[in-house]
């Protein structure tokens, strides 16, 4: 593994409620606006979706990064969900459908912005940070200027609760990532390897861990990849 | 009787399509309902019709010609739930 340094040109992030809120970067509010996004596609989004779209409208105003999206669970809901559909013998709804693929709000979001680069969904089983910088260190590494990686979770249905873990919370954050030199004041990511022990108390981590190490609050750790990463300008 | 029920369509439109800031008042009966006019799109029309066959037990082939000239406006739908309805 590669452990390059990566630059932290900006980022985003979306955890309504959360406090202290006084970064810029951050929004909190309950149902973002999406308002780049047409009405005529903005309906199907939930409030994650629109959060997503806010922040990749935000760090790529040009529709022109390769986007990756990571999600551990997806839209749990509506995918769980019509199960039970399918199992009453209740038509699915093609909308709703649709929305449950993995890559259908990064797919709306390319519709709305006009991005046609390559975009990505991904899932890993709790190592969705890990997979993202590795992704992002790949598109780089081919020659892209810019990659901007999103991550974002909700919690899954009461009823699957006890078999999968999950976020208590429905979350989202987004960077765009570089590789070159640093300039000034801009942060740079490095990827090192944990010891096991180190790694114990954390869980996997989830979109508002990754918020919160962007706020200097805690490490960023993905204990299954056994890795950490630090930040330094 | 027709106006009755083509509000009460325009009603099932905007519910079961989750058309925000859309009114009744907006769909016009004998404007396109799909990429002009309203603006739907093909997702729109298998949820519609799925809505159609769930509230009046109308089966419509997913896409053939005839589908087409019902889903054309609002009247021509209108025209089809009253020939067609079974409840």
């Amino acid at each position: 593994m590669n452990d390059a340094s990566l630059i932290l040109e900006d980022w985003r992030a979306w955890h309504p409620g959360r406090k202290p809120a006084h970064d810029p970067r951050l929004s909190v509010e309950e149902r973002p606006a999406a308002a780049r996004v047409a009405p005529m596609l903005r309906r199907r989004l939930n409030n994650l979706g629109r959060a997503v779209c806010d922040m990749l409208m935000a760090l790529d105003p040009g529709a022109e990064c390769v986007l990756v999206h990571a999600s551990r669970h997806g839209d749990s809901e509506r995918t769980l969900e019509m199960l039970y559909a399918l199992n009453e013998d209740v038509p699915l709804s093609p909308a709703r459908f649709g929305m449950a693929v993995h890559n259908a709000m990064i797919g709306v979001h390319s519709i709305a912005s006009g991005n046609r680069r390559s975009l990505q969904a991904i899932a890993a089983s709790g190592a969705e940070v890990s997979a993202l910088f590795s992704e992002a260190l790949g598109y780089l590494m081919e020659g892209e200027k810019q990659v901007v990686v999103v991550f974002s979770d909700a919690p899954i249905p009461p009823r699957f609760a006890d078999h999968a873990p999950g976020p208590a919370t429905t979350t989202a954050v987004a960077m765009r990532l570089a590789m070159r030199a640093a300039i000034a004041g801009e942060q740079s990511v490095t990827a090192l390897g944990a010891d096991e022990s180190a790694c114990h108390e954390y869980r996997p981590p989830q979109p508002d861990d990754v918020i919160a190490w962007l706020l200097g609050e805690t490490p960023l750790v993905c204990p299954i990849r056994r890795r950490v990463w630090t930040m330094a300008s | 009787m027709a106006d009755a029920l083509e509000l009460e369509l325009k009603h099932l439109i905007i519910d079961t399509l989750e058309l925000e800031d859309v009114t009744p008042e907006d769909i016009d009966r004998e404007e396109p309902l799909f990429v002009e006019g309203l603006g739907l799109d093909s997702i729109d029309a298998l949820e519609l019709g799925l809505a159609l066959q769930k509230t009046y037990g109308i089966k419509l082939e997913a896409d053939s010609e005839e589908s087409r000239r019902h889903f054309a406006n609002l009247k021509s739908l209108a025209a089809l739930v009253e020939e067609r309805r079974v409840d």
